[in-house]
């Protein structure tokens, strides 16, 4: 950052894109959708990335425009990591009392692992799957399974695909389900409000609005929550995955393939012409 | 340094402003009401991203700045009351929505590299996400109750 991000202010045309998507879609306002007993909630950060991705594809963004935000994605998204810093402070007797759901809250990054690691197995992907279902996927995983596997291996690829899906629809996927998830299962707001802050600064975003939005008067409680959480994930998440997510995926994985390879072997199915 | 540190405050103030007229047009909050609030959070962000450079260590720019921010604000330090009234006055929603807008343009890129990845992935996507978010909040929830929190 800084040196490389030379003259970033000047881009005046992608300053001006944003600040038109920002009076449009502010302006438009919130919607909400019932859906069963639940909630989805439209909110202008959702329409704003929604109409951002799509100015890419007309002459009004370049290549240069393109490259330009993304150090200003970091660069905004710090002025959030703030904010939730002040909400902290105030809260911090209920947050020191809350510490070891916080600190404990991070095992639920192996929830993917229980979750879509069979998934994917059952999919027919090989080790593409270790990369893709160790972790959530975002640029510390991306560091570490680099490291230790190399970006051109089978994991490589995994990881980089699930990178490359959090990016363009982490935001939008997870804004839609925390408001819905957050009205439709008996877990308690403050739960969820530290579940959002295990991806990135967008995803916490955009999965933190959509809670205010339903539980207006925890607002403060939350974005407190939400942020030391946040905070916790960044220091220690990538720790959890060097020495539990990763090491754990990969003995599931072997698991779970040598099954498969026993029940196609038994009933004769043919389920993967390589192996 | 020097050098990214003007860098930073100019970018700042352009970021500044347009979360300022977000905040107007969605929030209804005068921007000369939220301007102390906005001034306040860049600052932290500032001093952030400068202690992040001046420090040897490999803790991200973001866990200083929000443990600036939370020191700040810890009830009965100098300055904190008037810190929490004026940063009120800057909605989360609006800070937010800018953000993403940048995000929105800087992915328009990857969009190509998506399409080729195929349904595959996008089913295991939306599972790896929902699976991290669904189980941290299911354990935070257990403990919670545990502890009789909540």
């Amino acid at each position: 950052m800084g040196e490389q991000a030379f003259k970033l202010w000047k881009d005046w045309r992608l300053h001006v894109i944003v600040l038109a998507i920002v009076a449009v879609t502010e302006s438009i306002g919130t919607f909400a959708i019932p859906l069963g007993p639940g909630t989805i909630l439209l909110l202008p950060m959702l329409y704003a990335v929604v109409i951002g991705l799509a100015l890419y594809f007309t002459p009004l963004v370049t290549d240069k425009q393109s490259i330009n935000a993304e150090p200003l994605v970091f660069l905004s998204v710090s002025v959030l990591i703030a904010k939730f810093g002040v909400q902290a402070g105030p809260a911090l007797p209920q947050i020191i009392e809350a510490g070891p759901a916080l600190l404990l809250q991070e095992f639920g990054n192996l929830g993917t692992i229980l979750l879509a690691l069979p998934l994917a197995v059952f999919l027919g992907l090989k080790r593409e799957s270790i990369g893709m279902t160790h972790s959530i996927g975002r640029e510390a995983n991306l560091a570490l399974i680099t490291d230790k596997y190399g970006l051109s291996s089978p994991e490589g690829r995994g990881v980089m695909a699930m990178y490359i899906f959090g990016t363009v629809f982490g935001s939008i996927f997870i804004g839609l389900i925390s408001g819905f998830l957050a009205t439709v299962t008996p877990l308690h707001p403050i739960s969820f409000a530290m579940a959002t802050g295990v991806g990135s600064g967008s995803m916490a975003a955009a999965s933190l609005g959509p809670l205010i939005a339903a539980f207006p008067e925890m607002s403060e409680t939350l974005t407190a929550f939400s942020g030391v959480s946040n905070l916790i994930s960044s220091v220690t998440g990538l720790y959890m995955s060097i020495f539990i997510g990763l090491p754990l995926t990969v003995k599931m994985y072997e698991i779970l393939s040598k099954n498969k390879e026993k029940k196609a072997a038994k009933g004769g199915v043919d389920y993967d012409k390589k192996s | 340094m020097i050098k990214s540190l003007k860098e930073w405050i100019l970018v700042f103030t352009i970021i500044g402003v347009i979360m300022l007229i977000g905040n107007w047009i969605g929030y209804d909050i005068l921007p000369w009401e939220a301007l102390p609030g906005i001034a306040i959070l860049i600052g932290i962000s500032l001093a952030g991203l400068i202690i992040h450079r001046l420090l040897p260590f490999q803790l991200p720019s973001i866990a200083y700045i929000g443990i600036i921010g939370l020191i700040l604000t810890i009830p009965g330090v100098p300055g904190a009351t008037q810190i929490v009234t004026h940063t009120t006055e800057v909605t989360l929603l609006a800070i937010a929505t800018p953000i993403l807008a940048y995000a929105g343009v800087s992915i328009g890129r990857s969009w190509f590299d998506f399409v080729q990845l195929g349904w595959k992935t996008i089913v295991i996507g939306m599972v790896v996400l929902l699976g991290t978010f669904l189980g941290s909040a299911v354990i935070a929830e257990i403990i919670l109750r545990f502890q009789g929190i909540i």
